[in-house]
């Protein structure tokens, strides 16, 4: 890993073994440009369901702050349930605000979704805008990734993306995000 | 379906003890207008954390068929939420995300109304929008108005008697539960 890389977390909102957007997820680092490193995020799914009573934060929230916190940029891949944000990944990102330093405070963070609808998780994505701008974080904006109709752009037994112009629109977007990474982080 | 009384159950959104939101949804009951009576909901605080594998490997756990059966079999749901990073809390959205799995499903079809208080200005200005949104995807017919948003919520509530002392709150709070119950006996199922 070169000194200039910038070391970027990738956080999934699906837990189920056959996501499509775990699928994705784990095809980034094969699209990253060489300046992006690019690795999985801590579990966020033992997380206990967030209750105000509880006097500390966990230390699985912590963890996830803390990785958060370390790295350059956040790329964050999620499913749209119910027209809006995962409960659990949400409830992840209502644990960690709730934290003195909120490791989402003036982070660059991406968004991608995958549906096998139309719309490609783009409610869901303009929820999580809504939620991480509450937290001070800095949104990349363009280009977008919304994978529509997903069940035929990855292959059926491997979940390889096989879809050419989804292949290049990620592509596009990672080199986008760098760009926008080191502008903020003031990193050449 | 005249003389018939009209249950509604109440889910809050916040888990804490001394919840604002809790508070509240406490006072419901009281306020409610005749022939509607309303209680709380089972709980969502026992749910995991959604994922598509536990559902499919065992099945629903039994606290999310306990809230959607109650869901199914009340008249209407009124949410009473705080707004989590200007959006649902977390654990309320996972518990909708749960129940939106289940077959039959119990959102569908049925009165929704929404109250939401906070500290701050807005009163939950965002997150019953959020909310009307998920509802819709599922079908439910969410109330239009009157909305109920408490803003500066500590000078309205007491949290240490548990009672709202905000006169003008609990007017508007008596106006959307008349309002609910006139909306179910139009949307409701009949007879």
């Amino acid at each position: 890993m070169s000194d200039n890389q910038l070391n970027v977390l990738v956080v999934c909102g699906s837990l189920r073994q056959n996501s499509y957007n775990a699928a994705l997820a784990r095809t980034l680092p094969s699209l990253a440009p060489p300046g992006l490193a690019l690795k999985a995020g801590p579990p966020w799914h033992t997380m206990p369901i967030y209750n105000h009573d509880i006097p500390d934060v966990p230390a699985e929230a912590v963890a996830w702050a803390d990785a958060i916190r370390g790295a350059d940029g956040v790329i964050i891949v999620s499913p749209e349930y119910n027209w809006s944000i995962p409960g659990g990944l949400k409830n992840a990102i209502d644990w960690v605000s709730r934290m003195k330093d909120v490791p989402f405070k003036e982070k660059p963070v991406a968004i991608q979704s995958c549906a096998t609808g139309v719309l490609g998780g783009a409610r869901m994505q303009y929820h999580l805008r809504q939620s991480l701008t509450s937290i001070d974080a800095f949104l990349f904006g363009k280009p977008e990734v919304l994978v529509t109709f997903a069940a035929k752009k990855f292959d059926e037994k491997t979940l390889a993306l096989t879809d050419q112009p989804t292949i290049d629109d990620v592509k596009q977007q990672l080199a986008a995000f760098e760009k926008f990474v080191r502008r903020l982080n003031g990193r050449k | 379906m005249a003389d018939r009384t009209v249950n509604v159950i109440t889910i809050c959104g916040s888990l804490r003890k001394g919840s604002y939101n809790r508070i509240v949804m406490n006072a419901l009951p009281g306020l409610a207008p005749e022939g509607m009576q309303i209680k709380e909901a089972p709980p969502f605080s026992e749910f995991p954390l959604y994922n598509a594998d536990i559902q499919n490997a065992t099945g629903f756990p039994a606290p999310v068929q306990t809230l959607a059966n109650a869901i199914r079999a009340a008249d209407g749901v009124i949410f009473v939420t705080p707004e989590y990073n200007f959006g649902i809390p977390g654990p309320l959205k996972n518990a909708i995300d749960w129940v939106s799995r289940v077959p039959n499903q119990p959102f569908a079809g049925k009165p929704i109304a929404l109250q939401s208080a906070s500290p701050g200005p807005l009163g939950g200005g965002r997150v019953q929008y959020d909310l009307r949104r998920s509802m819709v995807f599922l079908d439910a017919f969410t109330l239009n108005k009157p909305e109920i948003f408490i803003g500066n919520c500590a000078q309205r509530l007491d949290d240490k008697t548990g009672k709202i002392t905000d006169e003008q709150t609990i007017g508007f709070i008596r106006q959307q539960l008349a309002a609910f119950a006139n909306f179910i006996a139009a949307h409701g199922p009949k007879g």
